[in-house]
């Protein structure tokens, strides 16, 4: 009886939380050139027509290059505030974890629309590399609080004894420190490119002719037509993220990081 | 002070604006096995640091062997440091761990492997090789920590805390284990504890501190027998400690007459060096306990609480009954005030 | 080794200057615009902004809207958590693997989702024709209820996550013991289960509500121009009227509401116990 009700509750949940995601993968296959659930006939077109539109394939470049640089740059700047945060006993530390944290806490929109209106028009730098730096912000609290995570169980004195035996602070760094966190850095760069390749808001004002992330692109998209590969593209797109964290997860126990 | 091998000068510890260690004048001979003794906070993990190059010194010298060593950076002093918690790299084997030093200094593979296998060899751990630290007891990790600073062949080995995460069976093989290694090898060590029982088993010499400052420095049959002032008897196990007015010890509660007038302000005795059973005072048992070779009494006195050993062979006094004693002048430790 | 407070500065600091620059200062400036109406600070902006029907309506409705979806996810959350909690440690792995990786999914495509189930010709509809229960296909997208049941859908599983979370450090024992002593399972849950878990339910709710505030997809594809929302009418205002007064008012909006909601949480939390 408690059985049956526990397994009810759970399957009802996950029917709502993963149900529609079989359902579009089934809508891309119909035949049809609108939007029909139950698919009527099978077809894999529009699943191959994803990958003949112009714009998808720019602006799938463009997301992709946005979430590797973007995430390594986040890391570039978070792995050493991370390690400062964790080792040091710095003035102001709160605050200086509460302004690397800052662009989670502010609605993305928002960070897009000042971006646009006083660094993009007053600087004239581009909008591409405005949106790397945006996505890099976006990325930096993720990176901070998964690395700092991982760091927390490494002791400052393995890194002492280290230098006892011979090494330079740097080489202290690499040869000790590194190699136990690198489960953390893998799990910090997986959920920023996660983070930043589905990420719409930031880059929703972000954007300029020719230049727009997948997401964007896709919304665009779908103000024009309405045929089903959209939602082929929603399914890919679906399989794509599935099978990075399902890697991950069996490489080095993703779950535990995030 | 020629024959020191180690040499602290005037040497100065702070942490920010707070000094930890004042002053301190110390030296160490080659070859000794030093115990830094006393309670925490009393700066002799500072000390230890300093010695190792982890904290720099506001003030003074540091000399290791004839060579001023003050600004010379941790790495390359040629200290060793096993650290309480052994700071093992986890993600390498134990013959990575005891490697790690040697392979910094690029030397031939072939004197690595013999090297390594030989210090693990000497810590008795031949054939944990392939082994990480989370494989292995905390018994055997601390081998591999000592045996990673023995390989480097410190000028100086220091200890934090070496036998203080281990279990009381393990801890003595530990203390063997550490005073063979001395023996076979002649290096310098020096030792921080809080434990006077491990400090007089182990050490030559032992460096007793209270508030960073040096309180009594002599070998371990000399602390315990002939401690100096109340603080080195009380860490000594002295239970008894009294102050002396004319020819009576007296206490906030109340005094109690002594037999002549004593030379000492203070005076101080062991529990064994109470007289129970006869003797001119009385008091109440308020406790009393079966210790083996003999029951170990607390006397409800006129000074308040003594704390008194009596042979076994004495019949027992039972719980709120009167008991005699005495706190005879022959069996006192005189103390400086 | 670690005292030298400049080399930890070096480290810290590229990326608290780069959050400031980028971050901080853009926004500053862009939440400082509305106060300032023609060159001297007034609240002129947020006046007009609420003197505006439409504004107020959009407003009420994030508003009610955020609290709809946080309060559906508690109490969905609380009966799917206690149910993971309980399972066995294998198939309890597998179940929580499938409530997070939702998470892990482009919110287009989640939302996208919602269209072919309400669509004119999605599933919905499909059946209630089929049914004979109505001639022509009713109007379920561009509803309150379709944004509804993105946002749900979108944030549940972040209320799953933190009650679990929350749920798996009550002692192990506390449970029976209330039942043993004659407490009813309502009982259990008011007086044991609910003040045990009121952190993971504050980060929960937190997480949900602001989530739910600062959606842009959802509200965009399943409520369009029909259902606004505070964030789809930022954006209606900067790219269709160039009003960057009330984009300013709304982002101000935004950002104390999700702030007084963790406050307010917090509050209700501490006040029970």
């Amino acid at each position: 009886m408690r059985h049956l009700a526990t397994w009810s509750i759970l399957g009802l949940t996950l029917t709502f939380l993963i149900g529609p995601f079989l359902i579009i993968i089934l809508a891309g296959a119909s035949a049809t050139d609108y939007l029909a659930f139950p698919p009527e006939g099978l077809t894999l077109k529009w699943y191959l027509k994803v990958f003949t539109v112009e714009s998808f394939r720019a602006s799938f470049a463009l997301s992709m290059a946005l979430a590797i640089f973007g995430t390594f740059m986040a890391l570039l700047l978070g792995v050493p505030a991370a390690y400062a945060l964790n080792r040091y006993d710095l003035p102001g530390a709160e605050t200086l974890r509460t302004i690397v944290a800052a662009p989670i806490i502010v609605p993305g929109i928002i960070v897009g629309l000042a971006l646009l209106r006083y660094m993009v028009v007053p600087t004239g730098v581009t909008v591409t590399l405005a949106l790397f730096m945006a996505h890099t912000a976006l990325v930096l609290p993720y990176a901070v609080r998964v690395v700092s995570s991982s760091m927390t169980n490494l002791r400052a004195d393995m890194e002492e004894a280290a230098v006892l035996l011979g090494c330079s602070r740097l080489q202290a760094f690499t040869k000790v420190v590194l190699p136990n966190i690198r489960g953390g850095v893998l799990a910090a760069f997986i959920l920023g490119f996660v983070t930043s390749f589905n990420q719409v808001p930031v880059s929703l004002f972000l954007s300029g002719p020719g230049v727009r992330t997948l997401p964007i692109d896709m919304l665009a998209y779908m103000e024009i037509t309405f045929d089903p590969s959209v939602a082929a593209l929603s399914a890919l797109l679906a399989f794509m993220s599935l099978a990075i964290v399902f890697t991950a997860e069996r490489l080095l126990g993703f779950s535990r990081y995030v | 002070m020629s024959d020191a091998f180690v040499q602290l000068s005037d040497l100065t510890l702070s942490y920010g604006k707070s000094v930890a260690v004042p002053n301190l004048d110390l030296s160490i001979r080659e070859g000794e096995l030093i115990a830094l003794l006393g309670p925490s906070g009393c700066g002799k993990t500072t000390t230890m640091r300093s010695i190792a190059g982890l904290l720099a010194p506001t003030g003074g010298t540091i000399t290791i062997d004839g060579r001023d060593v003050t600004r010379v950076p941790a790495n390359k002093r040629g200290i060793g440091l096993v650290f309480q918690s052994y700071a093992l790299f986890p993600h390498l084997t134990a013959f990575e761990n005891v490697a790690f030093g040697l392979r910094l200094q690029k030397l031939p593979e072939a004197e690595i492997k013999a090297r390594t296998e030989e210090g693990l060899a000497t810590v008795g751990l031949t054939g944990f090789e392939k082994r990480k630290p989370a494989e292995m007891s905390g018994g055997q990790q601390q081998r591999v920590a000592l045996a990673r600073s023995l390989v480097m062949r410190p000028k100086v080995l220091l200890l934090d805390e070496p036998l203080s995460n281990l279990d009381a069976r393990l801890r003595l093989e530990m203390r063997t284990e550490l005073q063979r290694v001395q023996k076979e090898t002649g290096i310098t060590m020096v030792f921080v504890t809080h434990d006077q029982a491990e400090a007089l088993a182990l050490a030559d010499r032992i460096v007793l501190m209270k508030d960073g400052k040096i309180e009594q420095l002599g070998t371990p049959s000399d602390l315990y027998a002939r401690p100096a002032t109340a603080f080195a008897a009380e860490f000594m196990g002295f239970e008894n400690i009294f102050r002396v007015e004319g020819t009576e010890v007296v206490t906030a509660k109340g005094r109690l007459p002594l037999e002549a007038r004593p030379e000492s302000p203070i005076l101080a005795w062991r529990p064994d060096a109470v007289t129970v059973g006869s003797g001119p005072h009385e008091g109440r048992v308020a406790a009393c306990s079966f210790a083996g070779a003999h029951r170990e009494y607390v006397i409800d006195s006129a000074l308040g609480p003594i704390k008194a050993d009596a042979a076994i062979a004495l019949p027992e006094v039972a719980l709120g009954e009167t008991i005699r004693f005495d706190l005879p002048l022959s069996t006192a430790r005189g103390l400086a005030a | 080794m670690f005292r030298n407070t400049r080399e930890g500065l070096a480290l810290a600091l590229p990326a608290a200057i780069f959050s400031t620059l980028l971050f901080l200062v853009p926004v500053g400036i862009l939440l400082s615009e509305a106060f300032r109406s023609g060159g001297s600070w007034s609240l002129q902006g947020y006046i007009d902004f609420f003197s505006t029907p439409l504004n107020r309506t959009v407003f009420l409705r994030t508003l009610k809207l955020g609290v709809l979806v946080a309060g559906t996810a508690a109490v969905i959350g609380y009966a799917a958590a206690f149910c993971i909690v309980n399972l066995g440690p294998k198939s309890r792995g597998k179940v929580f693997g499938m409530v997070v990786l939702p998470l892990m999914i482009s919110p287009v495509a989640r939302t996208y989702a919602w269209i072919v189930i309400l669509g004119r010709t999605g599933i919905v509809n499909e059946a209630i024709t089929g049914l004979g229960l109505s001639d022509t296909p009713l109007r379920l997208l561009f509803t309150e209820t379709a944004v509804f049941l993105g946002l749900l859908q979108l944030f549940l599983p972040l209320m799953i996550i933190s009650l679990v979370s929350a749920m798996e450090n009550i002692p192990r024992d506390v449970i029976p013991a209330a039942r043993v002593l004659g407490a009813s399972w309502i009982a259990v849950f008011f007086k044991v289960i609910l003040p045990l878990t009121k952190e993971g339910l504050v980060i929960g709710g937190t997480l949900v509500f602001t989530g739910a505030l600062t959606a842009y997809i959802t509200p965009a594809i399943l409520g369009g121009s029909k259902v606004l929302m505070l964030e789809t009418l930022l954006y209606q205002r900067v790219n269709v009227s160039n009003d960057f007064v009330s984009a300013s008012v709304i982002a101000m909006i935004l950002i104390v509401m999700s702030f007084s909601a963790n406050l307010l949480l917090k509050r209700i939390a501490t006040a029970r116990s």
